[in-house]
C-alpha cells in the first residue's frame, strides 16, 4: 500500500504493509534510527514522533495512520546542520547521559514549549511523565526545558 | 499481513464493515496494539476510526454534552466545555496514562476496552453517562452501566461501533472529586480509584451525592448504601467512616500483580475520608 | 558551552552530546544492513527440566528460515561465563531457568522468525524446582548444577575479625533484624542486542551493546571454539548498562548465528519481555544482622549472615556477595566482625552485576540497624553515625586498613549543617491532613575497582592524526556515565586542544586496546591514569617535532595551542597538520598502561574469595531523604533529597552531578517501586506495565553536594563515583518511614500496601492477619 505523508518537512511516500508499526517503518525504511524502541508497549516514550505537532508513540501507531500526516522525528527538529534551542539547552544543562531517551524527551519538551511559553518545573515534569529515563533522574532534563523556555526558545547569543 | 482500513467518514466505515469479515475497530490503539503484541487478540483485520469527523468533538446538546467516541483524551482535557461543565471527568483524564498516550487514546476506546481499571469510567458512571451505538441502519442508546457487562466485555454488536458518549454536566454538584491510586504518579494502571460528586450546603450538609469506584470490581462499583450514609449528614469523620465501611462491603476486588484484594478493599473505604477536605471552612 | 580547551575541574559538556541530541548517534541497536537476517532464541519456558528432545524440522522447513540450531550445533565448549563457565549457549541436557536458551533460529524477517520459534518442538521432563534460598539449602534439595561440588552453594565465605560472638555478649546494647531485598532489573532503555557477520577470512565481527568488548572475545572464543584472534568486537555507546551488559548476553548466540549466515549480517535484539526473561538481574538477598554497641554508641560487634540468590548460573555471584560482605558493616569502625555469606544457585533468573554490586543489599540492613541502635540508645542518628564514621587510617569491617582517601565523616557533617536537616522538625510538623512526614539518613560507601585477584588495568592509546587532530582510542565502553567525555577532558587539557576537535573511537578490539570492563566505577580512574602519561608523551613528541622544525633547542620555549605549536619569543608557529605530515604513525601514536594499586596488607580472612577482595579505594556518601506518607493509601512521596558525596576530586562537576542524580533515581526505584516478582521460578513482572520504574513525577529535586578529599593516586585526584549513590535511597527512605510513622519495614520495595499494613499493625498490635 502506498502511504503519502510529510516527513521532516518533505512530502514523501512509502510502499509498505499497512499494519507495520510506524517505529519500524521510520527506522528500517527511512533509516531514522533516532526514533528508538525501548519497550514496544507505549510505556517508555523512546519511540516518540511528532504527528501534526503532537507527540505520539511510534510503537503503537500503524503505518496506514501516517497517511496525510505531518511527521517530525528528532532528525527533523533542527534546521540543517544546526540545533534547536532545546537541543542546545540539553547539551548545556547536561541532560544527556546514555542518550537513548533523549530524542523522545526533546520532542516532548519541544511540544510543551509550543503550547506554553513559561512552564514551571512541575508542568515540565508532567509533560515528560510518559518518557522513562534510567540514567539522569530527570532533573537536568527539566533544567534544560526550563532554560530553553527562559530564552524564549531562542538560541543563546554567545556562540 | 493484517489489512488495516482508514475510512474518512461514516459512509466509508459502513462499507468496510459490510465488506470485510469482522474487522476490529480501533482508534488510538493504546490498548489494542498492546494486546496484539501479547497475542491476547488476533483479529483478521483492523479498521481505524481516527479520521471520521462524525465521531469526534464535544458539543452542547439539550440537557447535556455530546462527546464523540473518537475524541482523544488530550483533546477533551483542552476543551473548554469539558473543563467548565465536567470538571470531574477532566480530573480523571489528567491521571490517565501520560501525555503521548493521551494524544492517542480516546474516550471511546477507554469505554470499549471496558477494563475494570479504565480511568474515565468511574466519572462517567457517576455522571450517569449514556452511550450511543450505531450501525449503518440502527442507532441505540443505553446507560453506560448497562453497556459494560463485565471486565473487558460490552454489549457492542459485531456490526456496531460506539459513536458517542452523552453526559449531563455536573453543575448541580459543588464537589467534583477524583482520586486514583497507582504504584507511581503517571503511566500507572489504577489500583483503586474514587469518583465523587457531592452537593454540600453552605452549612455543611450533603444534599446530593454520587460515588463510583474503579479497579475494585469486575466493573465500576457504585454503592447506594455508602451514598446513603452521607446524605443529609455533614462530612464528618464519623459519617465518612460509616460510608467507608459500607463501601468496603460493596466492592469485590481481586489479588493481582499490582496489589492484593485486601489492600484494595481497605483503601476503597479510606479514599472516602479524603472528602473531609471539602468541609466548609 | 562552545568548543574550548578543557580545564580539569570545570564542567565540560558531553563529547557525544551533539550526536545523541540530534538522533545521529548509532547505538548497536541502530545497526542494520543489506540482506539482514534476524536471529532469535527459543527459551525453556519452565524453570527446571531435563531436555528429552528438540525437534527443529518443522521450523527449519518454514520458507524464509535459514537455520535452526541446537546445543549439538555449538562447536566449542558451549559454555559461557565470566568466572565460572557454567552457562550453556544452547542447553543440551537440562534447563535451569525459564529464560534458558534451547534453540537458535535465523530467518529473513522478524515475522518468519517468530513463527519459526513457535514451531520448534521441545520436549522436557520437568524437574522439582529450587525457588529461593531456603529451597536451595534444604537437605536433599534438587541440584541446579549436579556436577557442582558445593551442591546448590556457589560460594560460602567468612570474614572474621576479632571475636564477634563473644563481643556481642558483652555489649550493653544489641539490635537485630532480618531484611529481604528482591531482584531488580537494570531496565536500560536499549535492551540487549547486536549485529554479527563472518568475513571472508573467517573473522567473526560483532557490533554489540556491551560493557566488556575485550572479555567478550574470550567468552565467544571459549564457548564456540573460535580462535581468539578471529573475533572482532565493536562496542558503540550503550543505551544504558548498569552492569546488565557485563558478561555475554547476545554475544555467543550471535557469533554462532554468524557462522551459519553465509556472510550475511545477523541481528538479534531482545525485546523488553525477553530482556526481563533472559537478562541478568540484581541479586535478591536475605540478610540477618546483629549489631552491638557500648552505652556511648561506640560500635563494638557485628554478626551477620548474608544469603544471596544467584539464580541459575554463577555469572559474578561470588564476587557480588564478596563485595557485599566487605561492606556489610557500613562505613564505620567495628572492631569485632563475623560476616558469613552463602551465595546459592536457584532456578531463578540469572543474577549478576548491577550498580551497587552486592552493596545495595547490605546497605539496607546496615543503615536500618544504625537507626534502630540510635533509637535504643536515645541518640541522634546523625551523631551516632559521625561518632563511628571511618577515617583514613582506620580498619574497616573487613579488617582492611584504609590507606586511601576516606571522606564519609565530611559527608555526614555536611548533611548536618544543611537546612533540610536543620529544619526537619518544623518541616515534619507541617504535614497536612492524613499525611505524616519523616526524615531519614543513610551513610553509604562503595569500593572502586576489581580488588585483589584480577589486574585492574587499562591501555590508553592516543594519536595525532595525519590531519593534525587528536584521536582518542577508548578501551572502555561508555554506557552513559560519560567516561569518553572525561577522556576528552584529560587529553584536551594536557594537549591544549579544543574538546570538539578531538575524535573519539569507542572500544573496538581491532583498533583500541584492552582496558577491562566498564564496571566497578573504575573506568575514568584506570583508563584516565593510563591516558595521562600517554598524553604527556604525545605532547613531548609534538613539541619535540616542532622544535626540530622551528630550530628551537629546548621544549620549554614552545607552547602547544589549539591546532598549532608556537614559539612565543619569535612569534613563529607551525600548524599541527604540518607537523603531523612529517611524522610516521609510530611517532604520532602513544600508548601507556596503568594498573590500579591493590591492598598490600591483605587481612587474614575472606580466604574463600579468589577475586574481588579486598579493595583499596572507596567512594562515600551521606543521603538525607524527606518523605511524606499518606495514611489513607500508604503511598510514599519522596519530597526532598540531599546527597553529600565524596569521590576524591571532581574532574567534571556536571558529570559528577549527573552520576549522583541518576544513582539516586535508580535507588528510589529499588527502594519503593521495583521488584522482579517471582512465583515458582516464573516472572510475574515481564514488562514495563508490571515492572514499575520511577518517572519524572516520582523523583524529587535532588540536591547534590560535593565533598572533595584528594585521592593522590587518581587522575587529578579523582575516584569513581558511579555506584555509591544507588546504595543510599532504600535505607534512607526506610529510616524516614521509621522516623515519620514509627514503622520498621524490613522488606523492599517499600510499597504503599506494605506501609498501610505496617500502619494498621501499629494501630492494632496483635490483630489478625490480612490477605
Amino acid at each position: 500500500m502506498i502511504i503519502g505523508f510529510t516527513l521532516n518537512g518533505k512530502k514523501t511516500t512509502v510502499d509498505t504493509r499497512p499494519d507495520r508499526r510506524v517505529v519500524d517503518v521510520l527506522r528500517e525504511d527511512f533509516g531514522l534510527t533516532g526514533v528508538k524502541e525501548g519497550c514496544g508497549t507505549g510505556e517508555c516514550g523512546a519511540c516518540t514522533v511528532l504527528v501534526d505537532g503532537e507527540p505520539r508513540l511510534g510503537c503503537l501507531m500503524l503505518a496506514v495512520q501516517m497517511e496525510g500526516r505531518d511527521l517530525v522525528t528528532i532528525e527533523g527538529l533542527a534546521p540543517e546542520g544546526g540545533l534547536h534551542p532545546l537541543q542546545e539547552a540539553f547539551l548545556e544543562c547536561g541532560a544527556v547521559q546514555c542518550g537513548f531517551c533523549t530524542p523522545g524527551m526533546v520532542l516532548a519538551g519541544s511540544a510543551l514549549l509550543k503550547r506554553k511559553v513559561s512552564p514551571g518545573r512541575a508542568e515540565i515534569r508532567e509533560a515528560i511523565s510518559g518518557h522513562l529515563c534510567r540514567c539522569t533522574g530527570y532533573q537536568k532534563i527539566v533544567d534544560a526545558v526550563e532554560t530553553a523556555a527562559a530564552r524564549g526558545g531562542k538560541k543563546e547569543k554567545t556562540e | 499481513m493484517r489489512p488495516v482500513f482508514l475510512p474518512g467518514n461514516l459512509e466509508e466505515l459502513w462499507r468496510v464493515l459490510e465488506r470485510e469479515p469482522a474487522p476490529r475497530p480501533y482508534c488510538g490503539g493504546t490498548d489494542l496494539l498492546v494486546h496484539l503484541r501479547s497475542g491476547k487478540t488476533d483479529p483478521a483485520a483492523l479498521v481505524c476510526l481516527e479520521r471520521i469527523p462524525e465521531l469526534s468533538g464535544v458539543r452542547e446538546e439539550e440537557g447535556g454534552l455530546w462527546i464523540g467516541a473518537a475524541t482523544t483524551h488530550a483533546r477533551l482535557l483542552d476543551d473548554p466545555l469539558v473543563r467548565a461543565r465536567l470538571p470531574l471527568l477532566a480530573r480523571a483524564l489528567s491521571t490517565l496514562g501520560s501525555p503521548p498516550v493521551r494524544n492517542m487514546g480516546t474516550i471511546g476506546g477507554n469505554v470499549c476496552t471496558a477494563s475494570p481499571a479504565g480511568d474515565t469510567l468511574p466519572p462517567l458512571y457517576a455522571l450517569d453517562g449514556e452511550v450511543e451505538l450505531r450501525s449503518r441502519d440502527s442507532s441505540r442508546r443505553m446507560p453506560l452501566r448497562r453497556f459494560i457487562t463485565g471486565p473487558g466485555e460490552t454489549a457492542l454488536r459485531p456490526d456496531e461501533i460506539l459513536a458517542c458518549v452523552r453526559v449531563k454536566p455536573d453543575g448541580a454538584y459543588n464537589v467534583h472529586h477524583f482520586e486514583k491510586i497507582g504504584i507511581r504518579r503517571a503511566m500507572a494502571c489504577s489500583i483503586a480509584s474514587l469518583a465523587a460528586l457531592l452537593r454540600v450546603s453552605p452549612s455543611g450538609e450533603v444534599e446530593a451525592v454520587r460515588l463510583a469506584w474503579g479497579s475494585v470490581g469486575p466493573t465500576v462499583v457504585a454503592s447506594g448504601e455508602a451514598e446513603q450514609a452521607l446524605l443529609g449528614k455533614r462530612l464528618s469523620r464519623d459519617a465518612l467512616e460509616e460510608a467507608a465501611a459500607r463501601a468496603r462491603k460493596a466492592v469485590s476486588p481481586i489479588d493481582d500483580a499490582r496489589a492484593s484484594a485486601a489492600y484494595r478493599r481497605e483503601v476503597s473505604g479510606n479514599l472516602l475520608l479524603r472528602l473531609m477536605e471539602y468541609r466548609p471552612l | 558551552m562552545k568548543s574550548s580547551v578543557p580545564e580539569i575541574g570545570r564542567s565540560l559538556r558531553r563529547a557525544d552530546g551533539p550526536s545523541k541530541v540530534t538522533g545521529r548517534e548509532k547505538y548497536a541497536a541502530d545497526h542494520y544492513g543489506e540482506g539482514l537476517l534476524w536471529a532469535g532464541v527459543r527459551r525453556a519456558g519452565i524453570p527446571h527440566g531435563r531436555i528429552l528432545s528438540v525437534d527443529t524440522a518443522e521450523a527449519a522447513d518454514l520458507p524464509g528460515v535459514v537455520a535452526v540450531l541446537t546445543g549439538g550445533d555449538v562447536p566449542g565448549t558451549n559454555r559461557q561465563g565470566i568466572v565460572h563457565k557454567d552457562q550453556p549457549v544452547l542447553c543440551r541436557e537440562k534447563v535451569r531457568h525459564c529464560g534458558d536458551a534451547v534453540a537458535l533460529v535465523l530467518a529473513g524477517d522478524r515475522e518468519t522468525l517468530a513463527k519459526a520459534l513457535s514451531l520448534v518442538r521441545v520436549r522436557m521432563e520437568p524437574l522439582p524446582g529450587v525457588f529461593g534460598i531456603d529451597d536451595a539449602l534444604a537437605p536433599g534439595a534438587p541440584l541446579v548444577h549436579e556436577e557442582w561440588s558445593g551442591g546448590n552453594v556457589l560460594l560460602r565465605a567468612t570474614i572474621r575479625n576479632g571475636e564477634a560472638e563473644q563481643a556481642l555478649e558483652a555489649c550493653p546494647v544489641v539490635v537485630e533484624g532480618t531484611f529481604e531485598v528482591p531482584p531488580q532489573a537494570h531496565a536500560f532503555l536499549e535492551t540487549e542486542n547486536g549485529v554479527a557477520w563472518q568475513e571472508e577470512d573467517g573473522t567473526v565481527v560483532l557490533v554489540v551493546s556491551t560493557q566488556a568488548p575485550f572479555r567478550d572475545k574470550w567468552e565467544v572464543s571459549h564457548a564456540l571454539g573460535l580462535p581468539w584472534d578471529r573475533i572482532r568486537v565493536v562496542g558503540p555507546v550503550l543505551g544504558g548498562g548498569f552492569g546488565g551488559k557485563d558478561g555475554a548476553t547476545v554475544q555467543c548466540l550471535l557469533a554462532l548465528a554468524a557462522l551459519h549466515a553465509g556472510g550475511r549480517r545477523v541481528k538479534m535484539w531482545w525485546d523488553r519481555e525477553e530482556s526481563f526473561l533472559a537478562g541478568y538481574k540484581r541479586h535478591g538477598a536475605r540478610l540477618h544482622y546483629r549489631l552491638g554497641a557500648r552505652e556511648d554508641g561506640t560500635l563494638h560487634a557485628l554478626r551477620c549472615r548474608l544469603f544471596y540468590d544467584t539464580g541459575a548460573y554463577a555469572h559474578l555471584g561470588g564476587e557480588v556477595m564478596a563485595l557485599g560482605m566487605e561492606h556489610a558493616g557500613g562505613p564505620y569502625r567495628i572492631p569485632h566482625t563475623l560476616i558469613e555469606g552463602w551465595c546459592v544457585y536457584t532456578n531463578h533468573p540469572v543474577a549478576g552485576a548491577m550498580r551497587g554490586f552486592g552493596v545495595a543489599q547490605v546497605s539496607f540492613a546496615a543503615e536500618r540497624m544504625m537507626d534502630l541502635l540510635a533509637e535504643k540508645l536515645g541518640m541522634d542518628p546523625l551523631e551516632l553515625r559521625k561518632k563511628n564514621a571511618l577515617r583514613q587510617g582506620d580498619r574497616n569491617c573487613a579488617g582492611v586498613t584504609l590507606t586511601a582517601s576516606t571522606g564519609i565523616l565530611e559527608c555526614l557533617e555536611r548533611i548536618g549543617t544543611h537546612p533540610l536537616w536543620v529544619d526537619r522538625e518544623k518541616w515534619k510538623s507541617q504535614a497536612g491532613p492524613f499525611k505524616k512526614r519523616g526524615v531519614g539518613l543513610a551513610a553509604v560507601w562503595n569500593a572502586m575497582g576489581y580488588g585483589r585477584g584480577l589486574p585492574d588495568s587499562a591501555l590508553a592509546k592516543i594519536e595525532l592524526t595525519p590531519e593534525g587532530r587528536l584521536r582518542l582510542y577508548s578501551g572502555v565502553s561508555d554506557m552513559g556515565q560519560g567516561n569518553a567525555t572525561a577522556f576528552v577532558q584529560i587529553a584536551g587539557h594536557l594537549l591544549s586542544q579544543e574538546d570538539e576537535t578531538i575524535e573519539l573511537i569507542q572500544p573496538d578490539t581491532a583498533r583500541t586496546l584492552p582496558s577491562g570492563s566498564s564496571a566497578a566505577g573504575r573506568t575514568t580512574y584506570t583508563y584516565g591514569n593510563a591516558l595521562i602519561p600517554a598524553c604527556e608523551e604525545l605532547r613531548r613528541r609534538i613539541v619535540g617535532r616542532a622544535a626540530l622544525m622551528l630550530l628551537v633547542d629546548t621544549l620549554d620555549d614552545l607552547e602547544l595551542l589549539p591546532g598549532r605549536v608556537r614559539h612565543p619569543a619569535s612569534g613563529r608557529e607551525v600548524p599541527l597538520s604540518v607537523l603531523a605530515a612529517t611524522m610516521t604513525e609510530h611517532e604520532r601514536v602513544c600508548i601507556s598502561q596503568f594498573l590500579m594499586p591493590v591492598v598490600r596488607e591483605v587481612p587474614g580472612t575472606g580466604k574463600e574469595f579468589r577475586i574481588g577482595f579486598p579493595h583499596l579505594f572507596f567512594a562515600h556518601a551521606a543521603h538525607l531523604a524527606r518523605i511524606e506518607v499518606d495514611e489513607l493509601t500508604g503511598t510514599i512521596e519522596v519530597k526532598d533529597w540531599l546527597a553529600a558525596t565524596e569521590a576524591g576530586r571532581v574532574l567534571n562537576p556536571q558529570g559528577f552531578e549527573q552520576q549522583v542524580q541518576g544513582a539516586v533515581a535508580q535507588g528510589i526505584g529499588y527502594g519503593t517501586l521495583e521488584e522482579v516478582k517471582l512465583r515458582e521460578g516464573r516472572i510475574l513482572t515481564p514488562d514495563f506495565a508490571a515492572y514499575i520504574l520511577p518517572g519524572s513525577l516520582d523523583v524529587p529535586e535532588i540536591i547534590s553536594l560535593v565533598e572533595e578529599v584528594e585521592e593522590p593516586t587518581g587522575p587529578y585526584g579523582m575516584k569513581g563515583v558511579g555506584e555509591v549513590g544507588a546504595n543510599g535511597p532504600l535505607p534512607a527512605i526506610a529510616n524516614a518511614l521509621a522516623d515519620g510513622c514509627g514503622i520498621s519495614m524490613t522488606r523492599a520495595p517499600l510499597t504503599a500496601e506494605g506501609v498501610l499494613e505496617a500502619l494498621r499493625r501499629k494501630r492494632t498490635p496483635g490483630a489478625g492477619e490480612t490477605s
